[in-house]
């Protein structure tokens, strides 16, 4: 069997390409099985979908624990606790990163084990599909490409999954032809078949009795979402041209989730951690004041 | 003694009044109604000091129950049957919140047919909602059962909401004598309501009931109910020993009647039991050795006073007024289930269903309970379900079939 | 005679602090999540949130919570009477001397159109008719949000939702006209209703300042432009909620005891101009126009606006 897990945020595609993996895989008369897991947040917030893919029966469910490859969709995903991106990777492990940087580059800076490889498929999907498309067909291609999946089955299956979600044929075509130029450019790194290690008996603890204050769903430490931070949503971000900036504070009454603050001279300031980078404040500004940038790790990290 | 004749239901209101509840969410439905009657004209000329409210629906009745709760009043209301179950997520939803009000059903079967009179469907519908669960046999022990839940249900090592069950019209309607507790005495049973870990206020902000995501925070959350429900086996006993002492009567999670040296025992619940102990003497004037065990906590489960009231017998009959179609009784299930481990276990297990929607249960059928649970015994061979419907009770409804349909007869 | 707003003349007059953090998981751009914060910049921090089932449930997600007052999590169909327990609750305790009165808390439901609309109808006719004094802000996404985008009774004519498709019976989408709870909730006589956008957030605030001056039931009504579920750019959520205002297909308004005055009257723009902007309207312009229903709806616009008669 090959276990294939998709990491990806909220409205990226990361679903839709587990699903053209699966349907790919099926085609080819392979036994596959294919499903998403539901977190509770939405666009932007990490999701993860999971692809199986065997001869025989499948005798799994669920989260993939030891995946044999890895796609991430989104480079911030690497750094964000909630993504749980690490799980169960190990030398053996190819992992697939959305990124413009090199497989060398990424390696040299994270503390993830596997063998890496990446290509730009944002930067791809900018410059050929358009603003803000999800990237699944080409999440799939890439996964197609190093699970060792045809490139036919691969097309016929984009046409499907897409055509589910209600696309128009003219995009489908536009999604398989550069889906398929990411197919041939992925470079290759060949998936481990070995076997498994087996895996030992967990400890298990008994639960004990913990008093309500406790043992109930209750939050008495608020308002502590704040603490988290939100930087990973963003594929843009707004930027602040304070020259330009007339101090009207429109953009500070807009921004849904009040990441814009007022200093003390009554101009307006983002604070990045907490921005989702939904782009309103821009939408308002009446100067210009208020720029748009594609985020990179960098820019993130800032 | 100052008892007094009194129904089973303004014994339960007389409960939520000695217990001085602070709040009173109600709904009308038979046979509950006259509970929140009773609460509805004490609240109005202040002999209790609390806040009645008619809500629009069982489901808003327990929702606010549980709000209140939450917010830190003590909190009493009350249902049956159908309300029981328009109200059943928020069962769930407020025990997870784990507030410790008390619940009053009073047993009535569910429709459809839509009728009033009791059986234990609507009840033990409920048992796995996190509530605990009491029984009750007379109207005593209405009054008393309530006052233990409150104790139960605040107590820190639980904190969680129960429920008191009493039958429709066999306990609800019928009055026999009842002893109130003194106030003074309630006093010093029942100390204020005064939770640590509940109440909305300016000064301590906190949110409750909030989502989770991920099972092993689920499960830890449902684990801890779990576990609450089953400390509430040792506050229970510890709240009967103090009941005891300050008012004489004693209450365990079960009762045996006769049992010392039965053969077969009769297991059943709530206002038949007592009816089950009359055919017990009956019985036993004929010299069969027979006893009865009647549970009445239900949640917690008391597994292990059941295995002891029943090693070693030879064939136990459980009596179920209520019916999980395609399966059986609900109680036998869960009686066979902790007899299992157990190395003296009964020969025979014999599961009797009877009293749906109020039905009798004849001296007669009695009879032929021990004596089919006998003869289970003697061939070491259970039996049942065995659906209680006598040849009288049959020729009377292929008459109304004939009205109803026009079938010959 | 032009409503006049008292207390909120000027943008800058929008209070600094924030009572909703941010960290949530609520979507890049959500309309609803806006008018919350700026509701609760007004509502301050004394509140207890009384919640129904909805993307809003997200809010307080274990461990986390946005918000600086409390917060209860109820059912779909029961949060006003969740708030009546409270409200109950609170009273007791201060009458028993339990609670100081310093302690008490205003209690406000938030819940969806669904639960707003449809199930939880009974419970609010229920908590209006006893005068209850309670909040109810609605954030009106227009479907079933959280279960990702049905049909509920607030979809409007004509919208696609994933239980209204256009079909070859329907190729329009819903042909559902979206229910008038505002008049379902003025029969019931509270003393202040009001509809409300963000966009206008001077407009909202000011109806948050007046309701303050009644007891009973205050009831909200927020258009909650929502990307996810509409089909549009999270950065155009501005734009849409502007051109719900100015085509006149959200009037903004405020009921006082019945009494109905629209705060702000639109020059109405064409219909057209809102629905193109977003997916869940596009069948109505390709693959072929459907003049026929947009013709409808702004029919049904124009009718709403003869009879104000401004
Ligand atoms: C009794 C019940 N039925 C169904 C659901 C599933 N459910 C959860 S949220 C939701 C949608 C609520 O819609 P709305 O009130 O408009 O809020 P939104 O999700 O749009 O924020 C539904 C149907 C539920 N939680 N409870
Ligand atoms: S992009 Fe959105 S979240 Fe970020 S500051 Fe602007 S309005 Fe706020
Ligand atoms: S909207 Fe633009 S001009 Fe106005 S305060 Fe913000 S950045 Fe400055
Ligand atoms: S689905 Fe819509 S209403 Fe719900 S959180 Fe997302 S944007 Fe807001
Ligand atoms: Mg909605």
């Amino acid at each position: 069997m090959r276990a294939v897990r998709f990491h990806g945020r909220g409205g990226q595609g990361a679903k839709t390409a587990s699903r053209i993996l699966g349907t790919a895989a099926f085609l080819e008369g392979f036994v596959a099985q294919d499903s998403p897991m539901y977190g509770p947040e939405r666009r932007g917030a990490p999701v993860a979908a999971f692809t199986r893919i065997a001869q025989t029966p499948i005798r799994e469910r669920g989260v993939i624990v030891h995946p044999d490859l890895v796609v991430i969709a989104d480079a911030s995903l690497m750094q964000d606790p909630a993504a749980h991106v690490p799980e169960g990777v190990d030398e053996r492990t190819v992992v697939f990163v959305n990124s413009p940087l090199t497989a060398e580059q990424l390696q040299s800076q994270t503390s993830l084990p596997g063998r890496f490889t990446t290509l730009d498929l944002t930067g791809i999907a900018l410059q050929q599909l358009g603003k803000r498309t999800a990237i699944s067909a080409l999440l799939g291609a890439v996964a197609g490409s190093l699970i060792g999946l045809g490139q036919e089955s691969i097309r016929e299956a984009i046409a499907r999954e897409l055509a589910e979600l209600g696309l128009a044929a003219p995009m489908i075509e536009r999604n398989q032809t550069v889906a398929a130029q990411c197919y041939e450019t992925v470079p290759r790194v060949a998936i481990d078949v070995g076997l498994r290690r087996p895996t030992a008996p967990v400890p298990l603890r008994t639960p004990t009795y913990d008093p309500p204050t406790r043992g109930a769903a209750s939050i008495t430490a608020g308002p502590n979402s704040a603490i988290r931070s939100m930087a990973g949503w963003r594929t843009f971000r707004p930027v602040l041209r304070p020259d330009l900036c007339n101090g009207c504070w429109l953009c500070f009454a807009n921004c849904p989730e009040g990441a814009i603050t007022i200093k003390p001279d009554g101009k307006p300031a983002i604070y990045y951690p907490h921005c989702k980078g939904c782009l309103d404040c821009v939408e308002v500004c009446p100067t210009d004041a208020l720029t748009v940038e594609r985020e990179t790790a960098a820019t993130r990290e800032a | 003694m100052n008892a007094d004749m009194m129904t089973g239901n303004l014994a339960a209101a007389w409960g939520a009044r000695l217990a001085d509840v602070d709040y009173v969410p109600a709904f009308p439905i038979t046979p509950q109604t006259e509970i929140v009657e009773a609460l509805s004209v004490w609240c109005g000329n202040g002999s209790l000091n609390a806040r009645f409210v008619t809500l629009d629906s069982e489901h808003s009745m327990m929702t606010a129950a549980g709000a209140a709760a939450a917010t830190g009043a003590r909190v009493f209301t009350a249902t049956s049957s159908q309300g029981l179950l328009h109200a059943f997520e928020v069962l769930y939803t407020i025990a997870g919140w784990r507030v410790p009000l008390v619940l009053v059903n009073v047993s009535r079967a569910l429709a459809s047919p839509i009728t009033l009179e009791p059986d234990h469907n609507d009840v033990l519908a409920a048992r796995d909602s996190g509530f605990l669960q009491i029984h009750a046999e007379t109207c005593q022990e209405v009054v008393d059962s309530i006052l233990m839940a409150y104790r139960i249900a605040e107590d820190p090592r639980v904190c969680l909401p129960v429920m008191v069950n009493l039958d429709g019209f066999y306990l609800s309607f019928t009055r026999e004598p009842v002893s109130l507790p003194d106030p003074k005495m309630v006093q010093a049973f029942l100390p204020p309501f005064r939770p640590t870990h509940l109440g909305f206020k300016a000064s301590a902000p906190h949110a409750l009931g909030t989502a989770v995501f991920g099972g092993a925070t689920y499960s830890y959350f449902r684990h801890q109910i779990h576990l609450a429900s089953m400390n509430a086996l040792q506050v229970h006993e510890e709240a009967s020993v103090e009941f005891e002492r300050l008012c004489g009567r004693r209450y365990d999670v079960v009762e045996g009647y006769r049992l010392d040296d039965a053969e077969d025992v009769l297991i059943m619940t709530n206002a038949f039991a007592s009816k089950g102990k009359g055919a017990v003497d009956a019985a036993r004037a004929e010299g069969r050795r027979v006893g009865l065990l009647r549970l009445r906590m239900i949640r917690p489960w008391p597994a292990d006073a059941i295995r002891q009231a029943l090693q070693g017998r030879r064939a136990v009959a459980v009596l179920d007024q209520n019916l999980s179609p395609g399966q059986g009784g609900i109680l036998f299930q869960e009686v066979a289930a902790c007899l299992y481990h157990e190395a003296l276990r009964p020969r025979a297990l014999c599961s009797f269903i009877g009293g749906l929607g109020g039905k009798n249960i004849s001296e007669g059928e009695f009879r032929a309970i021990f004596e089919q649970t006998a003869e289970a015994g003697i061939n070491g061979q259970g039996i049942g379900p065995i659906l209680l419907y006598t040849e009288a009770e049959h020729r009377e409804m292929v008459q109304l079939q004939v009205l109803a349909g026009g079938l010959k007869s | 005679m032009t409503w006049q707003r008292e207390t909120f003349k000027k943008i800058k007059q929008i209070p600094r602090e924030e009572h909703v953090l941010p960290g949530t998981a609520l979507c890049a751009g959500c309309g609803g999540l806006e008018a919350l914060r700026l509701a609760a910049k007004v509502l301050g921090d004394d509140v207890v949130y009384v919640n129904a089932a909805g993307c809003f449930t997200m809010l307080a997600a274990y461990p986390f919570t946005p918000f600086k007052g409390s917060w209860l999590y109820t059912t779909m169909g029961s949060a006003p009477a969740g708030a009546q327990g409270v409200r109950d609750a609170l009273d007791v305790l201060i009458a028993k001397g339990r609670l100081s009165k310093e302690e008490d808390l205003k209690v406000v439901v938030l819940g969806g159109d669904g639960s707003t609309y449809d199930m939880a109808l009974s419970s609010t006719s229920g908590a209006i008719t006893r005068k209850l004094d309670f909040y109810y802000f609605c954030y009106d996404n227009e479907a079933y949000g959280n279960t990702g985008m049905q049909l509920s009774p607030a979809t409007p004519y004509g919208a696609r939702t994933t239980t209204s498709p256009c079909s070859l019976q329907h190729p329009s989408g819903t042909t559902q006209e979206k229910k008038d709870i505002f008049e379902i909730w003025r029969a019931h006589k509270p003393p202040y209703i009001a509809t409300v956008a963000p966009r206008y957030p001077l407009d909202l605030e000011e109806k948050f300042a007046r309701a303050s001056k009644f007891t009973g039931p205050k009831l909200f009504l927020a258009l909650s432009a929502c990307p996810t579920g509409w089909l549009y750019d999270p950065g155009e959520t501005p734009e849409v909620a502007k051109l719900a205002v100015e085509t006149g297909l959200w009037p903004l308004k405020e009921a006082i005891n019945g009494v109905i005055t629209h705060t702000y009257i639109p020059k109405r723009k064409p219909v057209e101009e809102y629905l193109k902007l977003q997916g869940r309207f596009r069948h109505l312009f390709e693959p072929t126009r459907q003049d026929e229903a947009i013709r409808h709806i702004q029919a049904r616009v124009d009718d709403y606006w003869k009879q104000v008669n401004v």
